[in-house]
């Protein structure tokens, strides 16, 4: 009886060192939402970050999907934005539980990186290759000559239209700037055709392609939306009258550059 | 008559123990089924995204061999490596060829820095994000699948739960592991 009461402790203490080990040493390093826009770099305007507010506001609104802009001076101890994105967009949650349909505009002065983070929800709107569009097209170029403020209301403007684009709607009661794409490559119709090719592997492989895959292999509707279970409990609200965001699951998408 | 009365006192308490044991169980059971169930959903999400990777391939390949033809040996081998990939049955060999098709892409990429039209191409661009952003999914899968595998496994070997584990049959499942080297996600500089 001692024995394996022995055994047992020491088998719990090792369970519980893998757990700490594993993930809540890194989620205590997440900076807690003060609200849609999160300027812990204090990099961008009050003025831009107003605009900003107004945007994702009305955008919530209307469609109840989220947009969260964070800038950090430094992403460390995650090895890469990709690392952090994913962490923080578990952490926040952002978007709304029913659709998971947020979006992270993320900025890390030190590493000199910017990334959109996209939800499930909104893969189909905003795939990777247009996500990396927008950076290069709208964020990028402001943010090469240090005017932050500007390069993220123009990446939120465009994420915004996006979004409405997607739900059917017009957004009111809000001034969306419409930035001009400054490389002037735009979106030509061979890149629209490409668009609509992601979309179709995109769908292709959630819907059509992956269950043949299944056949003859354990649980042939296993799942694979993956919006449940690894949501972490604790979420917070921060200070002010932020009330959080809606619950939203991420999956990895999005793209990245540095600048 | 008080013969009688002291029997039932220890029969009561007999049968409460063996309805405790009998809730456990169901219990325990129930929790463990849970469990295997999340390890397999994570697994379907990696399965479905490796798809979505091997679905983007050729487009990149056809991308990159309209300016760079002659490179014909780093092109069979993501054929090769990617054949393997589809042919793959257990989690252990679908982490070797993953790693294999991951070698072989990099090849591709490392090809890539040497055709500057190629790397400004707006196509090119494209396909190399949608393909950032997939390996970006793969990577976040194999992490959240890891994880519901290291519950599983932690809570069929812990004792007296991994006697319920032993009456339903339940083994280990295998973790998805792959060599650090592949785990940075290849990029090209864009710069």
């Amino acid at each position: 009886m001692t024995l394996s009461r022995a055994r047992l402790a020491r088998r719990g203490a090792l369970l519980l060192a893998v757990l700490l080990s594993a993930g809540s040493l890194w989620a205590q390093t997440l900076p807690r939402a003060r609200g849609f826009v999160n300027d812990f770099a204090n990099v961008i305007p009050s003025d831009d970050e107003r605009r900003m507010e107004a945007i994702i506001s009305a955008v919530r609104d209307q469609t109840g999907a989220e947009i969260a802009v964070v800038t950090v001076e430094s992403i460390s101890p995650y090895p890469t934005i990709e690392d952090y994105g994913i962490a923080l967009a578990d952490e926040w949650q952002v978007g709304s539980e029913a659709n998971d349909d947020g979006v992270i505009l993320i900025v890390t002065m030190q590493e000199r990186e910017v990334r959109i983070e996209v939800g499930y929800g909104l893969e189909g709107a905003i795939p990777d290759g247009k996500a990396g569009a927008i950076l290069d097209d709208y964020v990028l170029p402001s943010l090469r000559q240090g005017d932050y403020g500007t390069g993220l209301t123009n990446g939120v403007a465009v994420l915004a239209q996006e979004i409405a684009d997607e739900y059917g709607v017009t957004l009111t009661n809000v001034e969306v700037p419409s930035p001009a794409a400054e490389t002037g490559s735009g979106s030509s119709g061979l890149g629209n055709l490409f668009y609509l090719f992601f979309l179709l592997i995109f769908l292709g492989g959630r819907w059509f392609l992956w269950p043949l895959l299944f056949v003859g292999r354990r649980g042939f509707f296993g799942g694979g939306f993956g919006s449940s279970g690894h949501r972490s409990s604790g979420f917070g609200g921060g200070g002010g009258s932020f009330g959080g965001f809606g619950g939203g699951g991420f999956g990895g998408g999005g793209a990245s550059r540095g600048f | 008559m008080a013969s009688s009365r002291k029997w039932i006192a220890p029969v009561a308490i007999i049968a409460i123990i063996v309805l405790i044991v009998i809730f456990w169980f169901v219990g325990q059971r129930n929790a463990l089924v849970t469990l295997e169930e999340q390890v397999d959903a994570e697994w379907s999400e990696i399965d479905n995204q490796l798809q979505r990777r091997s679905d983007l391939i050729p487009n990149l390949v056809a991308t990159v061999q309209g300016f760079a033809s002659q490179e014909r040996e780093v092109f069979s081998d993501i054929a090769d490596a990617r054949a393997r990939l589809a042919g793959a049955r257990s989690v252990s060999e679908t982490a070797e060829s993953y790693t294999e098709l991951q070698g072989a892409l990099s090849r591709l990429l490392v090809v890539v820095e040497n055709y500057p039209q190629l790397r400004s191409n707006e196509n090119f661009i494209r396909l190399q994000d949608e393909l950032a952003g997939t390996e970006n999914r793969i990577a976040v899968a194999r992490g959240r699948y890891n994880d519901a595998v290291r519950d599983f496994n932690t809570k069929i070997r812990l004792f007296p739960t991994s006697i319920a584990a032993n009456s339903m049959g339940m083994e280990q499942r295998e973790y998805f592991e792959i060599p650090e080297s592949a785990r940075e996600v290849p990029r090209v500089n864009f710069d």
